[in-house]
């Protein structure tokens, strides 16, 4: 009867032993994974978020905060402190300008401030008809003009239109530059679309993005000039590299056409087989009666 | 040749008696149908997702870092590697309808009773195991659906009094979704629960070939006699042998199978991968609408829908209880046709109905 209860008080015993001796090493190892930048997940924790949205705020301060949520830089994790500064984990702290909170620029701060990501488009604009009509009376479209402030959202061509240019000159020399614009816009749309459809069907599409998206950020740069002849004498450059990569988008789509023939062939091959197993099913039925 | 390997292998293993005993002399009850095949489709299934499952993990990374890309260069740089992707993503999915349907046919059939009950609650504790194995797998590719289907799916058992923080924070192995979150549930994903999930495989074949296949009531009229008091194996001696005449109703339902399966493969790859399983996991990123997989959506409604948190996750867990023990709840010796037995019938479809209104209303809430 002894032999049979030492048998699992030894085996208790190793257990709890070799789980007390792991336990130190799993904590260190633990407090190694929970410290890493991918291991904390942080809420939308933004002292500007909170109290922008209390009902200490006016209904206007309210509707900055609304418009943000729905704009483009939302959708890609730009928020307040971003363009504001200052210290958003910290309430007492937000707005303190040695955390570097600057709060509502200038007028003609605004190029500045928005430069401050957007640099290689800020440096054509200053150096366009537009910058520099803006930089010697203060007068003219700067960027919050055409894009807005908060419910900025992503450009397109549409910015372009007679409603807007109209305001300051006639829509000719606008439209003309629509036009030079057009074919390569189209071919980055067109992209743009087919990266989001492959990216459903499970294509890894990283190279191509980036690819995509240092011409998107490369021709915006340089329309920012407007100048008419000099997006001309590029858009052939940008045809050429947007053409590599339509050429590699129609290769994950011929992959995805292959993949697709394949699990057809698999299905009819099972149907096939189904049917004739039923068969067979049914003819051992009749003859075992 | 043929004849020749034959007889090596004969001489070896005895193959012939073999094959007689266990196969040709094992008889499946006259009614038996293809409903009756649900299970042994059910096992097949476990085996090609286990066997996708290696293949997966010879290129699976489980690390935070390195989880997603890994999932993006199986699918995408690996000979095939989206068909082993997809088969264990679907087929997932189908198990558990195969199972659901293998224990509406059994239910039906009033085929829990003694001297069956441990049947069933291997089978329903093996359902269970199945739920968690899915649960455990939707986080391994660290794509922003599984990782906030686990965040919702790790909260609910929090609404649990005294133990469920304790079960929440073990789940998740902290406050939230990390990479140690990651590493539990891979190692449950691919050691614990496929271990527990093959025992309890293994004991539920062990009883159904040591019982005999249950014989329907309502075509045997002899079986709705009461249940014996000493073990005796139903022989079936009317009935047809195992093979072939079974084995080719079961082979029909395993084509059938993958019949679906490629279908879905075919016509509807993504059903199960919806846009957000393409894009890696952001924490600080909440998708617009976060919902477990259908399998889950009806619990997940009733704690939606009723207002105390800890009556909605008690009534699941009731529930999940009295399924899994249900056998000593109908224990009463009220005869095995289900025809007969009215109020059981209108039970068995009301809860069917609930679970699937609830999970409709899920689906669109």
């Amino acid at each position: 009867m002894m032999r049979y209860l030492i048998i699992p008080v030894v085996l208790l015993i190793a257990v709890v032993s070799t789980g007390l001796s792991l336990a130190s090493y799993r904590e260190t190892f633990e407090r190694e994974f929970m410290l890493s930048p991918w291991a904390i997940a942080k809420g939308e924790i933004s002292a500007c978020i909170q109290c922008h949205t209390s009902d200490s705020m006016d209904s206007k301060m309210q509707q900055l905060v609304q418009e943000w949520r729905a704009s483009w830089h939302a959708k890609n994790n730009v928020s307040c402190h971003d363009c504001h500064g200052g210290a958003p984990e910290d309430a007492s702290m937000s707005m303190s300008h040695q955390r570097g909170f600057s709060g509502t620029p200038n007028d003609k701060d605004i190029p500045a401030f928005c430069g401050t990501c957007h640099i290689a488009i800020k440096d054509n604009y200053l150096q366009s008809g537009h910058g520099k009509t803006f930089l010697d009376t203060g007068e003219g479209p700067s960027c919050v003009n055409c894009h807005g402030s908060h419910d900025i959202q992503q450009a397109s061509m549409d910015i372009i239109s007679e409603q807007f240019c109209s305001h300051c000159h006639t829509y000719e020399r606008a439209k003309e530059m629509k036009q030079a614009l057009f074919m390569v816009e189209s071919k980055l749309n067109t992209i743009n679309t087919d990266l989001k459809r492959l990216k459903v069907f499970g294509i890894a599409t990283d190279r191509q993005e980036k690819a995509y998206f240092r011409n998107h950020a490369g021709f915006r740069t340089l329309f920012h000039s407007i100048d008419v002849d000099a997006v001309r004498e590029k858009s052939s450059d940008y045809t050429q590299n947007l053409e590599i990569i339509e050429g590699e988008i129609r290769e994950s789509f011929k992959q995805l056409a292959f993949r697709r023939n394949f699990s057809a062939y698999l299905f009819l091959v099972f149907i096939g087989l189904s049917i004739v197993v039923y068969l067979l099913s049914k003819s051992y039925e009749q003859k075992s009666g | 040749m043929w004849g020749q390997i034959l007889h090596w292998i004969e001489v070896r293993i005895g193959l012939e008696e073999l094959v007689n005993k266990h196969l040709r002399q094992f008889k499946t009850p006259k009614g038996a149908t293809f409903w009756s095949t649900l299970g042994f489709v059910a096992l097949i299934a476990f085996i090609l997702q286990a066997v996708t499952g290696i293949m997966l993990l010879l290129y699976y990374i489980p690390h935070p870092e390195h989880a997603f890309k890994s999932m993006q260069t199986i699918t995408n740089e690996i000979p095939f590697g989206w068909l082993f992707r997809l088969i264990h993503n679907v087929g997932g999915n189908i198990i558990v309808a195969v199972i659901i349907m293998h224990m509406i046919h059994v239910f039906l059939r009033v085929s829990y009773k003694k001297p069956r009950e441990i049947t069933w609650v291997s089978g329903a504790l093996m359902f269970l195991l199945v739920l968690l194995a899915c649960i455990t797998g939707q986080l391994l590719p660290w794509h922003q659906t599984g990782f906030w289907q686990t965040t919702v799916t790790s909260t609910i058992p929090s609404f649990l009094p005294v133990i469920g923080e304790g079960i929440s924070s073990y789940m998740r192995g902290g406050e939230s979704v990390t990479g140690i979150t990651l590493s539990r549930y891979f190692s449950f994903h691919v050691v614990i629960l496929p271990v527990f999930i093959v025992g309890f495989m293994i004991l539920h074949v062990l009883l159904i070939r040591r019982q005999g296949l249950s014989t329907s009531p309502a075509i045997e009229p002899g079986a709705d006699a009461s249940p014996p008091e000493e073990f005796r194996r139903e022989p079936h001696l009317e009935g047809q042998p195992c093979f072939p005449h079974f084995s080719v109703k079961r082979s029909f339902m395993v084509m059938l199978y993958f019949t679906v399966l490629f279908f879905i493969l075919t016509f509807f790859p993504n059903l199960f991968l919806p846009a957000e399983a393409n894009i890696q996991a952001d924490p600080l990123l909440t998708p617009e609408a976060i919902r477990p997989a259908w399998y889950f959506l009806a619990p997940y409604q009733l704690i939606k829908t009723i207002p105390n948190d800890v009556m909605g996750i008690s009534l699941v867990v009731i529930f999940s209880l009295v399924l899994l023990f249900w056998p000593f709840f109908d224990a009463k010796d009220a005869g095995r046709n289900i025809r007969k037995r009215p109020m059981l019938l209108s039970l068995g479809l009301i809860v069917l109905a609930l679970w699937v209104i609830f999970t409709i209303w899920g689906m669109y809430s």
